[in-house]
């Protein structure tokens, strides 16, 4: 068996998760979870710890059964089907190579377990670490390679059955920086060579923005919002995500008007006549709203239309390839601008007091308050 | 496992003891240890080649005389059997105490360790009432309809050897439960999604990973075993003896120090020969590699 057919037969699997419910106790870890996953897509959960995340990953693996919904694989039900059984590819936080075996037989564990002969199973463990660029490690033991080498062998495992779905269970959590953007790209060619399908835990959301075709946010056992990196970034469709993707400034409104545009009261007084697209929720008159603004979209000075704010700085910090200002609004709402161009900008100091546009397409609304 | 390399003292707020206050806090133990005994075994090793006059009769003795080797091999071939049994009947134990948690994971720690703290008189003399003609055991053969006479259970080599493995039983369980616990849980789970059922699960990683701590117990078992002295003479067959009833025979009875010590001699080197054979062919360090 040579590479190239492997390639060609290994291609993805669709994946559908349907109602999925997880309780422990009186504690429910997965809510009602629903994802469709194309075949071959790549798909990333995001959330901070507890938020169901893991739990999903476990229930398609099969080492958690659900409480109740249905978990499919190219319409096949995989719900109650014992892990062994599935013929899906994992990689775990930890590597978990076994200790007492080469990084050879390590790789041909899987297809020992599906009674492959020692000779092809030790020709295609060869190739799958060639496929990891480890080609000529397979003599080695576990704890004699770098933890990135340790976790390329873990990916070579997963892959040399060529399972059609891969999952991930935070596997660059235990590396270092650099090593963690080689393993994204490592990991991001494997997935555009293989055509498998991935389903990515992870709760480091510049590695989910990076990687993943769509990133599903979770928050208490329930998908927030499930969509690629831009739209996530660019209009979060509730106050969770707004505030869990990326950096935002809030500052609560009160709704005046709801029309051709929407109106709403600042908290020092001064009214802002905004687009109706401003609003992502359905808004009413009187009711309470959040403003929200990435600090990237805010201009120093009078420019481009929008609404200028007077700012009193209190922090102002270099952070390489933007000037960080920190500040508060007349109401003592905390607001921070990212500028780019910083060397310009060296003439300001803590205590000044700026103006800053803010841009009408930056601006986003949401229900409740802050 | 324990970090290769070397070791020192620290204090509590984290600096380095010096070399002296190490050595003072460590020369107790080393002292005791000297005294009562490296010096004794020495002793009797000087007596067995320099008395009556400086000769290897003693060692002669032994060898030659077939009765005194057959002493000594069935006490290794007992001492084999105590520790198989003990195997045998402690990992499951030790297995199941690594996965259990709450109160049946305390629970059968106690059950494990609680024996320890009772004495081996004890538990010794437990068996031989269950043992009886008229014990518990036959008693409940008979009644069952299993056999119409009792049987003989008491002074045989089966008792002693059933015996010995619980007494013994909870250094067997300790070292392989410790072993089972530091195997993560994640193998299992990888072992699974890659496709291996329980039982290859348990065959390929579980019981590989957890061998040493199962070597480890039954060195501890065998070595033990080896000079066990209370049970064999309580349960045993006088016609089937073993080397420590053998030694007590000649000091206390026959009042032939210089045979006794040679008795001794030789055991000191059986079990010497072992534990550098064990130590040479498993490489426990390799074997573990980074399970940790």
């Amino acid at each position: 068996m040579n590479i190239a057919s492997a390639r060609q037969s290994a291609t993805g699997a669709s994946i559908r998760i349907s109602r999925l419910e997880k309780r422990f106790g009186a504690v429910s870890a997965v809510d009602g979870v629903d994802i469709d996953i194309a075949a071959g897509e790549f798909v990333a959960l995001l959330g901070p710890s507890g938020s169901g995340k893991t739990t999903i990953l476990m229930s398609v693996a099969g080492f958690e059964f659900p409480t109740s919904g249905t978990i499919h694989v190219d319409s096949e039900d995989l719900t109650y089907v014992p892990s062994n059984r599935r013929n899906l590819g994992m990689v775990f936080q930890n590597y978990t190579l076994f200790p007492h075996l080469s990084i050879l037989d390590n790789v041909a564990f899987p297809l020992k377990m599906r009674g492959l002969r020692t000779a092809e199973r030790h020709a295609r463990a060869e190739a799958a670490l060639a496929t990891v660029r480890l080609a000529g490690y397979g003599h080695r033991r576990p704890n004699e390679l770098s933890g990135g080498q340790q976790q390329r062998v873990a990916l070579a495992r997963a892959i040399v059955y060529q399972p059609r779905v891969l999952l991930m269970d935070e596997p660059l959590s235990a590396l270092d920086k650099n090593l963690r953007e080689d393993m994204q790209l490592e990991i991001k060619r494997l997935h555009a060579e293989l055509g498998i399908t991935v389903i990515f835990v992870t709760h480091d959301q510049s590695e989910a923005l990076t990687m993943a075709d769509r990133i599903a946010v979770l928050r208490d056992g329930k998908i927030q919002q499930i969509g690629p990196a831009r739209q996530l970034y660019e209009r979060p469709t509730n106050l969770f995500t707004a505030g869990f993707i990326g950096e935002m400034n809030f500052v609560d409104v009160a709704v005046q008007s709801v029309g051709d545009d929407i109106s709403v009261a600042l908290p020092w007084g001064e009214t802002w006549r905004l687009p109706a697209t401003a609003a992502v929720e359905r808004l009413a008159a009187g009711e309470a709203a959040v403003l929200a603004v990435r600090p990237e979209r805010l201009q120093l000075g009078a420019g481009s239309p929008g609404q200028v704010v007077t700012v009193t700085l209190s922090d102002i910090v270099y952070a390489g390839s933007a000037l960080l200002l920190i500040g508060r609004l007349p109401d003592g709402t905390e607001m921070r601008a990212r500028i780019p161009g910083a060397s310009q900008l060296s003439s300001l100091a803590p205590g000044d007091v700026a103006s800053f546009t803010i841009p009408t397409e930056a601006m986003l609304l949401y229900r409740g308050k802050r | 496992m324990m970090e290769a390399g070397r070791s020192h003292f620290w204090h509590s707020d984290g600096r380095q003891l010096s070399g002296l206050s190490t050595l003072l806090l460590l020369l107790p133990f080393f002292a005791i240890i000297a005294f009562v005994f490296v010096y004794p075994i020495l002793q009797l090793l000087v007596i067995s080649v320099l008395e009556p006059h400086p000769t290897l009769d003693n060692y002669a003795r032994v060898v030659e005389n077939p009765v005194h080797m057959r002493v000594l091999m069935r006490t290794l071939w007992t001492a084999t059997l105590v520790t198989a049994l003990s195997v045998v009947l402690g990992f499951p134990v030790a297995y199941y105490m690594s996965r259990a948690k709450g109160t049946v994971a305390a629970l059968v720690a106690v059950c494990v360790i609680l024996p320890l703290w009772s004495s081996v008189l004890v538990r010794t003399a437990a068996w031989s009432f269950l043992f009886q003609r008229n014990g518990l055991i036959n008693s409940a053969l008979m009644a069952l309809g299993l056999t119409s006479e009792p049987f003989k259970l008491l002074y045989t080599q089966s008792a002693v050897v059933i015996a010995m493995a619980h007494v013994l039983l909870p250094f067997m369980i300790l070292p392989i439960y410790g072993a089972l616990r530091s195997i993560p849980n994640d193998y299992g789970r990888a072992a699974a999604v890659l496709g291996a059922t329980r039982l290859r699960t348990f065959l390929e990683v579980i019981l590989p990973l957890s061998l040493p701590g199962v070597v480890s117990g039954s060195l501890l078992v065998f070595l033990t075993a080896l000079g066990f002295f209370i049970t064999p003479a309580l349960l045993g067959s006088p016609q089937e003896m073993m080397i420590s009833t053998l030694v007590s025979k000649q000091i206390r009875e026959v009042l032939d120090w210089p045979f006794a010590a040679a008795l001794v001699g030789v055991l000191t080197v059986f079990v010497t020969l072992l534990a550098i054979v064990f130590s040479k062919t498993l490489r426990f360090d390799r074997l573990m590699g980074n399970a940790s």
